[in-house]
């Protein structure tokens, strides 16, 4: 009977029930109805233990770091240095939107900080210099999903958690896939430039002043930098690389860029306590609906049904993606992830998938989710930030979005994308 | 009508002060999980001495801002939900289905509270935190006593509870919204708020 509470859970969320309510609404119905009362007390003990996590602590700190870098100007500091490398070329602008989106994504973990604070900057610019705005807005979005992947990212932290995988593991993991989206959205950049006949730069950047721009840009740079090699090295826990992030951008916008003041920080700090708490006691929530699929056997149950359909693990990987693809299209990555991963990731496993190439299928497939018509968040962020109509911004985004599903199968068929630099460094089998 | 605002504008008056006081906590207590983090690694690094409260001090702090900041993000539209099918209903029957959701809300809400009573008044939370301490009076002397988790445990009933008032006001929005009266009604202080992917 306890199966059933996976059916009532999908119905509610579809008919709106926010996610936290429904992870705990339907297994709790279901526990009610079976006569289990009194493991309903312990969903609740589970949330309150699956917040009170060490590990956890690490999403709140890389959400304040990046509101920090945010505040404190660094995004421009990027954008300036990535217009220096690539503003010259045709559709420099465009080129310099993802370029800056990947050097972001080293920074903070989050595709919206990435769309609101590049795109605020970004689409103007590019529009007067003749992008139409709906292309602007849609490179933004498209380009922004690299924030997740490319390390640190929130969601990599969220399903290391639920799922108990090694976080370093999975940040090694969406290097290389957050990179080849980077050089993917350039590369259709380029074929429309050619095409459309963008606009390029009035004069060529002298090696001055990207000389400048270099040094301009060297602090922030060095972020990502600290928090990899400190997690690398064997220094910090990425907890501990988190809270030094935190540390790092408070320093370099009060002492070295000197743009942040103290008047900034109650609602830098209020930002970042805000949205922390919502993931927060998702994964709590997350943490108390993962025993409800343990002790129904949904797992079990699933994969039966699923190897039922097919036993090829490539068709069964293909299949998932759809249907990641279309949770994607309605649901955000996080919440995606916590449903989906306690019940998906087991299947995959014992079919000999490796868990962090799993978690990175996973993990890519629903961060471009977020790019993807009718529900994605980004394509409201975008459209808030430049203006523009969603269904507009959706239509231009389809170029950019066959780019990345293609990026999502190479991830899918080619493991040693993801996996080569984890293994190279001990954090992957 | 008259009913319904007699009931919503105390209610909202008391969440705003409550919940901007819970903001203001949050706002020192996620400054403090930062610090507690840090003092962990200059003292393990730097100084060669691994503390142990740091740690469960910051989870302390991680519990209480979770607690204040929950209710004051679902206040603002800050969880999670898919509302196509709300949006794409006829008004009043998304209105309806609207207020069924919030009831279910409610319900979980009011379980949680219920259990999260038993658990701060129950015999788990008379344990010890391993590294906290608070001082108390023995003898007319001040002694450093092992914190109850009675205070982590406490987080979690508040954020519930607060949850629950919000969760009651909303309600009586919807309800005051679906019976024409939305003039009336005061907007609730501060932006809206977005996802955190």
């Amino acid at each position: 009977m306890l199966i059933w509470f996976l059916p009532v859970f999908l119905v509610f969320l579809m008919i709106g029930l926010p996610v936290f309510f429904g992870l705990l609404f339907a297994p709790g119905m279901l526990l009610y109805l079976a006569g289990q009362e009194r493991d309903i007390t312990l969903l609740y003990r589970n949330v309150y233990n699956g917040m009170d996590s060490f590990p956890l602590m690490a999403i709140p700190f890389f959400m304040l770091a990046g509101e920090l870098m945010n505040r404190g100007g660094i995004t421009m500091r990027l954008v300036e240095f990535a217009q220096a490398l690539m503003g010259h070329f045709r559709g420099g602008l465009a080129h310099v939107n993802v370029l800056s989106s990947m050097l972001f994504a080293g920074l903070s973990g989050s595709a919206v900080a990435d769309t609101s604070a590049l795109g605020s900057m970004l689409i103007p610019a590019m529009e007067k210099q003749g992008y139409t705005r709906r292309f602007a807005a849609a490179i933004t979005a498209a380009s922004s999903v690299i924030g997740p992947i490319i390390p640190p990212s929130g969601i990599m932290i969220i399903y290391a958690y639920v799922m108990g995988e090694s976080v370093a593991a999975l940040f090694l993991a969406g290097i290389v896939p957050g990179i080849m989206i980077g050089l993917g959205l350039m590369a259709v950049v380029k074929l429309m430039a050619d095409k459309y006949d963008f606009p390029v730069a009035a004069r060529k950047t002298t090696w001055g002043e990207r000389g400048q721009a270099s040094l301009k840009a060297f602090w922030p740079l060095l972020t990502p930098v600290i928090i990899l090699g400190g997690i690398l090295g064997g220094v910090f826990t990425p907890t501990e690389a988190a809270a030094v992030a935190v540390a790092y951008a408070t320093f370099i916008g009060f002492f070295v860029l000197k743009t942040l003041t103290l008047k900034d920080m109650p609602d830098v700090l209020a930002k970042a306590a805000a949205t922390s708490a919502v993931v927060l006691l998702l994964v709590g929530a997350a943490m108390a609906f993962k025993t409800v699929v343990s002790l129904s056997h949904a797992p079990e149950i699933l994969a039966q049904w699923i190897l039922s359909l097919t036993n090829n693990p490539l068709v069964l990987l293909f299949l998932i993606n759809l249907l990641l693809f279309v949770v994607g299209m309605f649901l955000d990555a996080g919440p995606a992830i916590i449903i989906l991963g306690p019940i998906l990731g087991p299947i995959f496993v014992s079919l000999g998938v490796d868990p962090i190439h799993f978690a990175i299928i996973m993990s890519v497939n629903l961060t471009v989710g977020l790019a993807t018509p009718p529900m994605g968040l980004v394509l409201f962020v975008a459209s808030s930030v430049s203006g523009e109509k969603v269904e507009r911004i959706a239509k231009a985004i389809l170029p950019f979005l066959a780019v990345e599903i293609f990026v999502i199968f190479l991830i899918t068929y080619i493991p040693a994308i993801s996996m080569t630099i984890p293994r190279l460094t001990g954090f992957a089998n | 009508m008259g009913v319904l605002l007699g009931l919503l504008r105390p209610l909202q008056a008391l969440l705003d002060v409550v919940l901007s006081v819970g903001k203001a906590i949050s706002v020192l207590a996620i400054g403090m999980m930062v610090v507690c983090i840090l003092i962990q690694v200059f003292f393990r690094y730097v100084l060669g001495n691994a503390l142990t409260w740091p740690d469960e001090a910051a989870r302390f702090c991680m519990l209480w801002m979770t607690g204040f900041m929950a209710p004051y993000a679902y206040r603002r539209g800050g969880f999670v939900a898919i509302d196509m099918v709300l949006l794409a209903l006829p008004r009043a029957i998304g209105s309806a289905l609207a207020m069924v959701l919030l009831g279910v809300a409610g319900l979980v809400l009011f379980v949680a509270v219920q259990i999260g009573y038993g658990e701060i008044t129950g015999f788990g939370s008379r344990f010890a935190t391993a590294s906290l301490y608070l001082p108390s009076l023995v003898d007319g002397s001040v002694v450093w006593e092992r914190m109850p988790r009675y205070y982590m445990f406490l987080s979690m009933f508040v954020g519930v509870c607060l949850l629950l008032a919000v969760n009651f006001e909303l309600i009586l929005r919807s309800v005051v919204t679906l019976l024409g009266g939305a003039g009336h009604l005061r907007p609730i202080p501060g932006e809206a708020m977005i996802e955190a992917e």
